[in-house]
């Protein structure tokens, strides 16, 4: 499967289909993947494609990364949970369709932290998302790498991050509260969570907004409830449940959660998911006469 | 030779202690599934598998967040009272003879020129206890910025683990032989004659890294717009996850907040300081719009140069202790020793 890709993102780059192949190689001691950014068709040997291959690469698709852009015209190496992204991105008027080459893989499921891996992918240590995931066999590609999977989700999702939106909803709303209060106490405000989405492409968040100040800096509860609440709120309809931002997370705030509930939300409420396809628009950024709008009461 | 002995049953009695005479005990105890320092009343919160915990203890002397002033807003005028600070006495129990290496660069930062009282209080009163290192993980690399897991520069006290879960205690400063003194009742004066120390686990000093070469390449202004900055960091995503984590960086800003809750006017507010980090893209822009550092790479660079230039150079101080906590919460995995390894085969 890595010669097919090593082979396609040579061919690319020699017949200067794409200038910059984004894709994943080893670290130093092959112990762990990180981002690579290939521009010369000899070093197409240093991609790989492998189960701890977790991060979604589309964030250097965004216009955060000018001179990532500035290389010329990307391919990108994608599994189906980051091409989701990508649309999103379209969508969103952010990226042409004819501005990336898609170079999806398709995948059995990746790690949700790389350390976690001792030799081989066991189910307990893959995130929610795989053991739901629709998009095994990526969509919307230039050119697929891999096997197709014969996977299918289940009816209704399981996993750990469902179990535990469950159990917080179980709870009044005090109690709810004071498990969010909590978890947000860790929150450093490194802004890992932010910069690792796609999603957040804004070039100034409103966290930087400082003439007023619209978002305390301070980690204090009071300014990292409203940092991570606004955050959740700006992704409204639009996350992909990726996973990146709990995975980036220093502290361990379960942002999964709150994302998913979030998405849940919109399902129920437009049914609608990102991420499926580039011409529909976000929910939360479109008005339909037809919306349920019972939440006015 | 030790000079005491204290019994890991006896640690309770130790925080028990310091905590009765008002004090705070800091150690690694677990928080959201990860070793974290932890302000603990009792021996069981202790974490016995940590390898360093998530954050660095620079939080006790340099607070995430901390008001340093008050301000109201009247009819004639801002008025503005400054905080004082008398800091807390602490005793950060297990760190690691890494990071506390790292406590000199900071007292340099906030004596340099103008004493930061809101440091120097608080480190004054901190007892640093460090545990040598039984435990490594692939991130550490002490060894390659020349520490050692036996390292006692910026400890108070050192304690090497016995194979009974005991410690061998040697004391280092002034301030560790008071502290020993003043709990003479755990600090027992001699280890049992059965007493085996574990093995210290030294990290293999990464072969192609070369201190002075980087230092000289650094030094060399022309190696400033040099293209390898953007090859080797342009997965950086901007997060300061590194920074935040590391225990020699220092930035901080002032910001005004109001705080109009609590029974207080929307007159009323406190002046924060709050870290900050050099990755953010806001960190160097100015009122013009201008940014010096206006792409990734240079944010980078910046951080590189501040660790094994400018710092090292200004204070003779280490700016990187090899503790690998930036290695290990970097989201993309943008190692620094490979960083520091390329630029050591520059030529």
């Amino acid at each position: 499967m890595e010669n097919a890709l090593r082979k396609k993102a040579k061919e690319l780059l020699e017949k200067g289909e794409v200038k910059v192949v984004i894709g994943f190689g080893w670290n130093r001691d092959k112990t762990f993947t990180t981002p690579v950014f290939i521009t010369k068709p000899e070093d197409a040997e240093r991609l790989v494609w492998n189960p701890l291959c977790v991060n979604n690469l589309s964030v250097y698709l965004t216009r955060k990364f000018k001179d990532i852009q500035a290389l010329g015209r990307p391919a990108i190496v994608a599994k189906g949970c980051d091409i989701r992204n990508i649309l999103v991105l379209i969508s969103e008027g952010q990226l042409k369709r004819e501005d990336v080459f898609i170079i999806g893989v398709t995948c059995n499921g990746v790690v949700y932290r790389q350390e976690l891996r001792k030799g081989e992918l066991k189910p307990e240590i893959m995130p929610t998302k795989c053991h739901n995931c629709d998009v095994r066999n990526p969509h919307a590609t230039d050119f697929v790498v891999g096997d197709k999977s014969d996977f299918k989700p289940p009816e209704s999702p399981t996993g750990m991050v469902f179990n535990k939106i469950k159990e917080i909803d179980s709870k009044e709303a005090t109690g709810r509260w004071d498990f969010w209060v909590n978890e947000f106490s860790r929150c450093i405000k490194c802004y890992a969570c932010r910069q690792v989405c796609s999603l957040c492409y804004c070039e100034r968040c409103i966290t930087e907004k400082n003439m007023p100040q619209w978002i305390e800096t301070s980690a204090h509860p009071r300014g990292n409830l409203s940092w991570n609440l606004t955050r959740a709120m700006h992704l409204v309809g639009r996350c992909t449940f990726c996973g990146e931002c709990e995975r980036a997370c220093p502290v361990n705030i379960p942002l999964n959660v709150i994302n998913q509930k979030m998405i849940t939300v919109v399902k129920d409420a437009f049914d609608y998911k990102s991420g499926y396809d580039e011409k529909t628009h976000p929910p939360m950024i479109v008005f339909s006469p037809d919306d349920k709008d019972d939440f006015i009461k | 030779m030790p000079d005491n002995f204290l019994k890991r049953r006896d640690i309770g009695k130790l925080i028990a202690s310091v905590r009765d005479a008002g004090g705070r005990f800091v150690a690694p105890a677990l928080a959201a599934r990860q070793a974290v320092y932890k302000d603990i009343s009792s021996a069981e919160e202790l974490d016995d598998d940590y390898i360093l915990p998530r954050n660095s203890y620079k939080e006790l002397v340099f607070p995430q967040t901390e008001v340093i002033a008050d301000f109201t807003i009247g009819k004639d005028g801002v008025g503005l009272k400054g905080r004082d600070v008398t800091g807390r006495d602490t005793v950060v129990f297990g760190a690691r003879p890494c990071e506390a290496a790292s406590l000199e660069s900071l007292r340099s930062v906030f004596t340099w020129g103008f004493i930061d009282e809101f440091c120097t209080k608080r480190e004054d009163r901190l007892v640093v206890i460090t545990i040598a290192c039984t435990k490594a993980d692939g991130a550490c690399f002490c060894t390659t910025v020349d520490l050692s897991p036996k390292s006692v520069t910026g400890s108070d006290v050192a304690l090497s683990e016995t194979d009974a879960g005991d410690y061998l205690v040697h004391s280092v400063s002034e301030k560790g032989k008071a502290f020993i003194a003043k709990h003479s009742d755990v600090f027992k004066a001699k280890p049992s004659a059965d007493a085996v120390v574990k093995p210290i686990i030294m990290p293999e000093r990464i072969k192609g890294v070369d201190l002075e070469k980087i230092k000289k390449f650094l030094s060399d202004t022309a190696h400033y717009e040099n293209p390898v900055w953007p090859e080797l960091t342009r997965k950086c995503i901007g997060c300061g996850a590194c920074t935040y984590v590391c225990p020699t960086c220092h930035c901080f800003d002032i910001t005004d907040e109001a705080t109009a809750y609590g029974g207080k006017t929307p007159f009323e507010g406190e002046r924060r300081k709050n870290w900050d980090a050099c990755q953010f893209d806001n960190f160097t822009l100015h009122a013009s719009g201008h940014n010096p550092r206006d792409t990734q790479f240079k944010r980078w660079r910046n951080r590189f140069m501040c660790k094994f230039n400018y710092y090292p150079k200004k204070f003779s101080s280490k700016g990187c202790v090899g503790c690998g906590r930036c290695i290990r919460v970097c989201p993309v995995r943008l190692d620094i020793t490979e960083v520091m390894e390329a630029i050591s085969k520059r030529p």
